[in-house]
């Protein structure tokens, strides 16, 4: 299931919601969510904004509204974050 | 016995290499005469395997503990040489694989409805037409409630700033042996001006509680989608409206949302339109003037100047797309919209006491300092007797003509939106201060404590009363309120009747709608993109509000209604 998860991701640009790997996966979001947290636990995955990029180095990150509104993302860690901020 | 235990027991079996790897723990156990206590020999080499901190440093202060943990560690290792992820991964992978098996098995769900009730409502309202007229009434209908419900409280809170608490302070005041001039300061300068500001608080709560039931009932996202496709029309980003919908409440952090655009003309473009959004500074000042010149109607002129922001946002664009800020590639704008949903009282309680607690935090510094400076500029050269003779008077009576084609060519007004360059909220509180001052009506005659606080009570319940009816009045035939029977006038709206014409004042709200963007804001700016475009975003928005008001104001002459 994790490696169904992490193939799943591999080649998403823009990462996947939680609703969205849910769906792909046809398993209950809550289900899906205790493996995604696994996975950034351990460094597969990242949390990433909803335009794609990388939220971990924002010190809004605690308080993004664009987050709020919008949703969390994931994706595959591939590298080191770069953001053109 | 822990063998003998386990055996009755389910075992997941985790496959071959972390199988033998078990097997061999499990020996290595033995060989160092490690006893494995209250654990079950199996769990406990499954634990030290995918390196669980706890039981690592139990395992540690067990006899012969080390050695185990030792051997645990090179099989972790080698396991993760040959299948390419920790232990615990793999383990979780089995976990999760066998779980889901069981459920595909036994659990059969029914089949969901394919169209919810959330696509029965997206379907009206992120409808290809429906939906904009859909955004522009809700928004009609959130401002009309905002002035309609509120305008009670407002009432009671001008009565008690301007009431009570001048006495309190005025008492205090009397009670030490301080001057004139200090008892000026407090009365004319900090309760006038900061009074002058805290009036909307009841305003600003009603508003950010419904914008607060707007956003967790999911539909500010469904409003986002309507008005992407509208500004791709007219040449815009999409992603540019999350910063825009940002900029409604202050249009400081709605500059640096622009960070999520990747494309940097883009970023540039949508910060110079954010502050033509109406931010909630301005909401103060529409609502002196909505309440002073437009009695019922004060709910649709406030609504017309975000729908009027909106509408020169999108032809501000339209001509910086055409010539400073030709499109370059455009990318796709993610946006999931979530099911609608009852919005929970809490969170939305939470909501507008967070945004209303920002704006009295803006109050008691920003606005304080700038009511003590204001004051201090209404007063010198020391012992002026008229304030226009002041310093601040002489500068805001030379710049004044430049207002004169829009109708509100004196001193009083220009000095005003001079001083809400620091921000806008400081329009009404130097407005108060300049009008207001020694008035005092309430203190010429000698009130006493019970009476003062018989008054707050006895008018806090009589406006909930008629916010009630205004209320209950929405609701089609239900009428509580008597056609004649219009909102009482802040004592800052009574002046300013004086001073304004309707016409007058609605160029004075779209010159206040559009002008130049508060410092905090052009610092912003200053931040993300340089000097040049926070002095563009300056002197663009000033041009743009000029001519704006002015054709509102001489156009409004030549059809008669000066």
């Amino acid at each position: 299931m994790l490696n169904q998860l992490v193939n799943l991701l591999e080649n998403k640009e823009n990462g996947l919601s939680l609703s969205e790997i849910s769906r792909a996966m046809n398993a209950q979001p809550s289900a899906v969510l205790s493996m995604i947290d696994l996975l950034v636990q351990k460094g597969k995955l990242i949390e990433i904004g909803p335009d794609g990029k990388c939220c971990t180095t924002c010190g809004l990150l605690s308080d993004c509204n664009l987050l709020a509104a919008r949703g969390k993302r994931y994706m595959v860690k591939k590298s080191s974050c770069t953001i053109p901020f | 016995m822990t063998t003998s235990f386990t055996k009755y027991f389910f075992r997941l079996d985790y496959g071959g290499k972390i199988e033998r790897a078990i097997a061999r723990l499990i020996a290595a156990f033995e060989e160092n005469k490690f006893d494995t206590g209250r654990y079950p020999q199996r769990w406990l080499a499954i634990k030290l395997l995918e390196g669980d901190a706890d039981i690592l440093s139990r395992v540690q202060a067990m006899p012969n503990g080390t050695q185990v943990i030792e051997f645990a560690k090179q099989d972790a290792e080698k396991i993760k040489s040959m299948l390419g992820d920790e232990v615990d991964l793999l383990t979780a992978d089995r976990r999760y694989g066998y779980i889901n098996g069981i459920v595909r098995q036994s659990l059969q769900r029914p089949l969901m409805d394919r169209i919810t009730l959330t696509d029965r409502i997206d379907d009206i309202v992120t409808h290809k037409w429906l939906g904009l007229p859909f955004f522009f009434a809700v928004m009609y209908v959130v401002f009309r409630l905002v002035i309609d419900v509120s305008a009670p409280f407002l009432d009671w809170t001008d009565a008690v700033i301007n009431g009570p608490m001048a006495h309190l302070f005025s008492f205090i005041l009397d009670l030490t042996p301080a001057p004139a001039w200090i008892h000026s300061l407090v009365i004319d300068g900090i309760v006038a001006g900061v009074g002058g500001v805290l009036v909307f608080v009841p305003g600003l709560l009603i508003l950010y509680f419904f914008l607060a039931l707007l956003e967790d009932s999911g539909y500010m996202s469904r409003a986002a989608f309507v008005m992407d496709r509208f500004m791709r029309v007219v040449g815009l980003h999409g992603k540019s409206f999350i910063p825009m919908i940002l900029g409604f409440g202050c249009a400081v952090p709605a500059i640096y949302a622009t960070r999520t655009i990747a494309s940097r003309r883009d970023r540039v473009l949508t910060a110079l339109l954010v502050p033509l959004m109406s931010c909630s500074a301005r909401l103060p000042v529409y609502v002196v003037f909505g309440l002073a010149f437009f009695g019922a109607r004060a709910g649709t002129v406030i609504w017309a100047m975000y729908a009027l922001g909106i509408l020169v946002a999108m032809l501000a664009g339209m001509v910086f797309t055409r010539t400073i800020l030709k499109p370059d590639v455009s990318s796709a704008f993610v946006l999931e919209l979530p099911p609608y949903r009852q919005p929970a009282l809490k969170s939305v309680l939470i909501h507008m006491w967070e945004n209303t607690r920002e704006f009295v935090r803006k109050a008691g510094t920003t606005i304080l300092y700038a009511s003590l400076v204001m004051w201090l500029l209404l007063n010198m050269p020391w012992g002026v007797t008229h304030q226009r003779d002041s310093y601040f008077g002489k500068v805001s009576g030379v710049i004044a003509p430049v207002f004169a084609p829009l109708g509100f060519g004196n001193w009083q007004t220009s000095g005003a939106l001079v001083s809400g360059f620091m921000a806008k909220e400081i329009v009404v509180s130097t407005m108060s201060q300049i009008y207001l001052s020694g008035e005092e009506a309430g203190i010429t005659e000698p009130v006493s404590f019970s009476k003062d606080v018989i008054g707050i009570g006895s008018g806090f319940v009589t406006a909930t009363i008629n916010s009630g009816k205004i209320l209950l009045s929405i609701l089609p035939g239900v009428d509580l309120i008597p056609a004649d029977e219009a909102p009482n006038d802040t004592a800052l709206s009574l002046v300013l009747q004086e001073q304004f014409t309707s016409l007058s004042a609605m160029s004075m709200l779209v010159f206040v709608l559009l002008y130049v963007p508060c410092v905090a804001t052009l610092g912003a700016i200053k931040h993300e993109f340089g000097t040049s475009w926070a002095v563009t975003s300056a002197v663009y928005q000033t041009a743009v509000a000029w001519i704006v008001a002015l054709m509102i104001y001489q156009g409004g002459r030549l059809l008669g209604f000066g």
